[in-house]
């Protein structure tokens, strides 16, 4: 799992490649901490480049929307597809993730 | 500890037979493999390509879940045992068979989760029985856990769907 953050005009852009889950997800944690707690206005996540998400994966990207709703801004996931877009349907996530 | 693939084909069914450490470094070999049997499924499905992908999206994340489930929680707190897995393909349908000699969970005993309440945790049972058409464990040890899935007419996965299968108790 490879994953990178830009941020420009008070939107953060995380972009996570590769696979989410049980094993990888320790390693975006602390990231996804310090997005948060930057308190950016928008948060975009980028997962075009998403092959494979689980039920870890999902808690973790559920916690930041959660962090960042806390203090009033917004997150949506973007290029959702294939096996992570399925998993979003199954959960609902697509209604509030998806922009 | 060792991991072995063995191939074989009886009765029209091809069937591969998988052993890793049950260690959640090694799913991923488990996935994959899952994964490539998935294309060999109905050759005429594969014309119909969005199906047998939703069909391999659907069957690799119930496994994955699975796996997670024996190597977090089957295994938690004692040297890990090996994970089994059995891979039977028919003509247009996959049973998965995953033995293991951790705790026993009956995945039967699993809470729906409220969705509404965006939780963070406790989906993984949920995304399993939603995604396979058919559940069977049998507690051990070996702990015994058959996933059975058909390709079929398209239908929006459901935690109530109960088509019956040949799913197999070992």
């Amino acid at each position: 799992m490879l994953f990178s953050t830009s941020a420009a005009n008070d939107v953060t852009v995380l972009r996570i490649e590769g696979e989410l889950d049980a094993l990888s997800v320790t390693d975006i944690r602390a990231s996804l901490n310090t997005i948060a707690e930057g308190k950016p206005a928008r948060v975009e996540v980028d997962l075009s480049a998403l092959r494979l998400i689980d039920s870890s994966g999902v808690g973790a990207i559920v916690s930041l929307f959660k962090a960042v709703r806390a203090y009033g801004g917004s997150l949506t996931t973007t290029g959702v597809r294939g096996q992570p877009l399925a998993i979003f349907r199954l959960l609902r996530l697509d209604r509030v993730l998806i922009a | 500890m060792s991991g072995i693939i063995n191939f074989t084909r009886m009765k029209g069914c091809i069937i591969v037979r998988l052993e890793v450490p049950g260690v959640i470094q090694y799913r991923d070999i488990m996935l994959r493999t899952l994964s490539a049997t998935c294309k060999l499924i109905a050759p005429g499905a594969r014309a119909r390509s969005s199906r047998a992908s939703l069909f391999a999206a659907h069957l690799v994340s119930a496994v994955g879940e699975a796996y997670n489930n024996i190597a977090l929680h089957g295994y938690a707190g004692r040297e890990p045992g090996m994970i089994r897995m059995e891979i039977e393909q028919g003509s247009d349908w996959i049973r998965v068979v995953l033995a293991d000699t951790g705790a026993s969970f009956d995945p039967a005993g699993a809470r729906l989760p409220d969705l509404d309440a965006l939780p963070e945790s406790g989906l993984g049972v949920f995304i399993m029985r939603s995604f396979v058409d058919e559940v069977a464990y049998v507690p051990g040890p070996p702990n015994v856990l058959t996933l059975f899935k058909r390709l079929d007419e398209p239908r929006e996965a459901s935690p109530n769907s109960r088509r019956k299968g040949p799913a197999q108790r070992v």
